[in-house]
């Protein structure tokens, strides 16, 4: 007897679907999918992602979700539906982001020495340097090449105008990529077919290009690459292990280095080696104890100081964090006129700055159909979605804003497109964002696609992994 | 390599060695029970606590001293550092600090060793029967057959082989000496089993009293051995030891003859072909020290080469002459400065 197949179930009207126009009709570049899709049996779907499942908590792809005391690892879910990116799409988000991180860049090479951009008026001085992410250690601090970002994921979404939105640049340390590899992984394993019905372009290169963009980012001929990890608790260890052993780089915690006499030695079996160039995964404050935190004992005490002498290369550079500051980033599109002298490509989403009383006076009217979002927070913690909150919550929020007005921004309540995706129901459409990942080194590169996260509860907005979204391979196909 | 590195792959190996040893005894010791239902029933049910020193910790838990309850203490229990459970925990816990040192499938295979065993304690009755010991020893040469397989001849592979093979020879001669403890009634006390510096396994093992802090417990431990010249049991007890090394048919092939004391201790002691005899052991310690790198290495490959005089220019008389239970306590001293000297020379952040 043949098995029931796959229940395709249509997006609500109103919103921008990934697959589908308006009208039912199949978008082109997932004409092939769609088709393949329909003569799917639901059973084999749900045996191809519990494949998927035991793959993945096989080979260890885990994540720590803070909060949650029972169990220190839990599986994103991957799910098996494609996110699919049209060729012409891609090509324009290309241009949009390589342009967006050439001017932060510019941007933070600016703040750390001439302060152009303070002089010219465009953004107030005080923002940036009474900003706590703003570091007057980096004052002067000459940074190789002038390139402090040398790795962004772009938080990216697609509102119900088919228009591409930046929420957010992450500039400190952007993670997720180790996903986006084993997603690709996964589903050449579990459909190859698929992949000879459409020419995707690949992911795969992304560590060796990770590693030429670090070794391009030392003065030093032949560097001694580093990949410094807070360790086997930390919430991505996964990805940093295995970008450490695709790049072939050791991977370090803090008590592996040490600094003497203004340069970074590691500690190994046959004494100590130098170090040039440290792929950070852990925050500035808990980089260096001496100039930090000073109860952090993740970090390496006098790093900072070879830092500054130019001895070693930290990357992303120390004092990033300023630019993606959610206080700043309403700046960046005058950054790209600023620096640049052109138009910016990419959108930036309408914010509303609670520190401006205008500002905090629409939003306090507006609440119900705002987001709300904490200027230093991450991670889907500590924010308001307006539409999908009771109005405890609202009135919760509007007691602390009324009391911390400058710690939040305000924006509209984006639509964000869906796709389909399968759930227990059936293939249905749920809400996603797309974060891809920039290089800057020599040139800047990108590999073509990057993170989908899509929220896997109905009508969900939050797409974070820590608040029970989950990721999608992304294909741009030609 | 850095020095942190070489410290999780050397003790990665050694708690799974450790492992597969503490299957080993349990397997035989249950084996053995259903034998010996004489006057020396409860003796031989708590050798497996005497051989880890943890006798007293298991009368501290109330349980009655029979081999089920041994079995079961010494394959679960959370405080005893090291159990089954936790030394496959410490094992897999020192992979994943390192699981970019060293191969996909080694990882893999020791994270799955450590998801069937979650699945296992979760079962309504945690096993603690031979199909489970067999199923842990199973895991352990899987695992060596992968590392052997796949990863490169280069530091990392020596360190692993390290741990492996001075776990492997203090395990060994804990299991003699066991039974010599037992038979001639010696009165001396055993050193617990050493615990990774800083570990998990440390914690624990500090908990249950089996760490360095802890070299003076459990001291006269045994109530009473079995009466001497039992012959029945004798043979009994002295193949259980062969069959928990592995070493039943290599003794038949080598003797020829009926079980005897004297030759098991030649055996597990002296014969360079015998993969768990203590002589194969240093020969293997002795040629990695060898390899690895020499800057700090000079305390270490000295204290190897001294105790590898000791069991390759030896005969079994010279040995008995000494007295066996003084000769293996003397080894298990000098092994635990081995490890130390170990320590110092390459694991040691200074």
């Amino acid at each position: 007897m043949e098995e029931p197949k796959v229940e395709l179930l249509p997006p609500a009207p109103g919103g921008y679907d990934e697959m589908l126009l308006g009208d039912g009709s199949v978008r082109p570049h997932y004409e092939a999918y769609q088709e393949w899709l329909r003569s799917r049996s639901a059973a084999s779907m749900a045996r191809k992602r519990a494949e998927a499942d035991l793959i993945f908590r096989r080979t260890g792809i885990t994540f720590s979700v803070y909060g949650d005391e029972s169990g220190t690892e839990r599986l994103i879910p991957s799910d098996v539906v494609p996110r699919i990116i049209s060729a012409e799409d891609w090509s324009f988000l290309e241009r949009g982001l390589a342009q967006r991180v050439k001017a932060i860049n510019r941007f933070l090479s600016d703040i750390y020495n001439v302060q152009d951009i303070l002089r010219a008026g465009l953004i107030p001085a005080d923002q940036i340097l009474i900003n706590d992410q703003y570091q007057v250690g980096m004052v002067g601090v000459a940074v190789p090449h002038q390139t402090y970002a040398h790795i962004v994921g772009v938080d990216m979404v697609r509102h119900n105008d088919g228009e591409f939105y930046v929420l957010e640049d992450n500039l400190r340390v952007p993670s997720g990529v180790s996903y986006m590899l084993s997603n690709r992984k996964m589903m050449m394993r579990l459909f190859p077919e698929l992949f000879q019905k459409y020419s995707v372009r690949p992911v795969e290169h992304y560590p060796s290009m990770l590693l030429e963009t670090l070794n391009a980012a030392s003065l030093q001929d032949r560097p001694t690459v580093v990949l410094l990890t807070p360790g086997p608790y930390n919430s991505a260890y996964f990805e940093h292990a295995f970008l450490a052993q695709q790049m072939g780089v050791e991977l370090v915690e803090g008590q592996d280095l040490f600094v003497e006499d203004g340069y970074v030695y590691m500690r190994t079996t046959s004494g100590r080696q130098r170090v040039d160039v440290i792929y950070r995964r852990l925050d500035d404050v808990f980089l260096d104890p001496l100039a930090f935190r000073p109860d952090s004992a993740l970090g390496v005490p006098g790093l900072m100081a070879a830092y500054r002498l130019g001895n070693v290369v930290i990357s992303n550079a120390i004092g990033t964090g300023v630019a993606d500051d959610k206080s700043i980033y309403p700046y960046v599109p005058d950054m790209i006129r600023f620096y640049l002298g052109e138009e910016p490509l990419l959108k930036n989403v309408p914010t509303y700055q609670c520190r401006k009383p205008d500002d905090l006076a629409y939003v306090l009217a507006h609440l119900p159909e705002l987001v709300v979002k904490e200027v230093h927070g991450a991670g889907g913690y500590g924010m308001l979605v307006g539409p999908t909150s009771t109005k405890e919550e609202i009135e919760k929020f509007r007691e602390i804003l009324l009391h911390h007005p400058e710690g939040y921004i305000a924006q509209p309540t984006l639509s964000l497109s869906t796709c389909p995706t399968f759930v227990e129901e059936g293939v249905a459409p749920r809400h996603l964002d797309l974060r891809p990942f920039v290089l800057t080194g020599r040139e800047i590169r990108i590999v073509p696609g990057g993170l989908t996260r899509v929220a896997l509860r109905k009508g969900s907005l939050v797409v974070n992994s820590s608040q029970g979204g989950g990721t999608k391979d992304t294909w741009v196909v030609d | 390599m850095l020095s942190r590195v070489a410290s999780n792959l050397y003790w990665l190996a050694r708690y799974l060695e450790r492992a597969e040893n503490m299957a080993r005894i349990l397997d035989v010791g249950q084996l053995l029970a259903l034998v010996s239902r004489g006057p020396d029933y409860e003796s031989t049910a708590i050798e497996p606590l005497v051989i880890t020193n943890t006798l007293e910790d298991f009368d501290n838990a109330g349980m009655a001293r029979t081999p089920e309850n041994v079995a079961a203490y010494l394959a679960w229990d959370d405080l005893h550092g090291s159990s089954i459970f936790n030394c496959l925990r410490a094992s897999r816990e020192n992979a994943r600090a390192v699981r970019s040192d060293i191969t996909t499938e080694m990882w893999e295979d020791i994270n799955n060793t450590w998801l069937q065993l979650l699945q296992k304690r979760h079962q309504e009755q945690r096993p603690a029967d031979s199909a489970f010991f067999e199923w842990v020893k199973e895991r352990s040469h899987l695992f060596r057959g992968i590392t052997f397989a796949t990863i490169r001849r280069d530091q990392p592979y020596h360190f692993i082989r390290l741990g492996t093979f001075i776990e492997r020879a203090d395990n060994t001669a804990r299991i003699l000496s066991v039974k010599q403890h037992n038979q001639a009634r010696s009165s001396t006390g055993k050193k617990g089993m050493s615990a990774q510096p800083g570990g998990k396994g440390a914690e624990a093992a500090a908990v249950a009293g089996t760490g360095r802090q802890s070299q003076s417990q459990g001291q006269g431990a045994i109530a009473g051995g079995p009466p001497r010249g039992h012959e029945i049991t004798d043979y009994y007890r002295l193949s259980a030891v062969l069959r928990s090394v592995s070493a039943f048919e290599a003794y038949r092939d080598t003797y020829r003859d009926a079980v005897d004391e004297s030759r098991v201790a030649e055996l597990l002691i002296i014969d360079p072909t015998l993969p768990r005899s203590l002589r194969f052991c240093f020969d293997e310690i002795v040629r990695i020290l060898d390899v690895l790198p020499d800057a700090t290495a000079k305390p270490a490959r000295r204290l190897a080469a001294t105790i590898h005089a000791g069991l390759a220019y030896t005969d079994i008389q010279d040995i008995e002459s000494r007295g066996l239970a003084e000769f293996l306590e003397e080894f298990l001293k000098e092994t635990g400065e081995l490890g130390d000297a170990v320590y110092q020379a390459y694991l040691e952040l200074k």
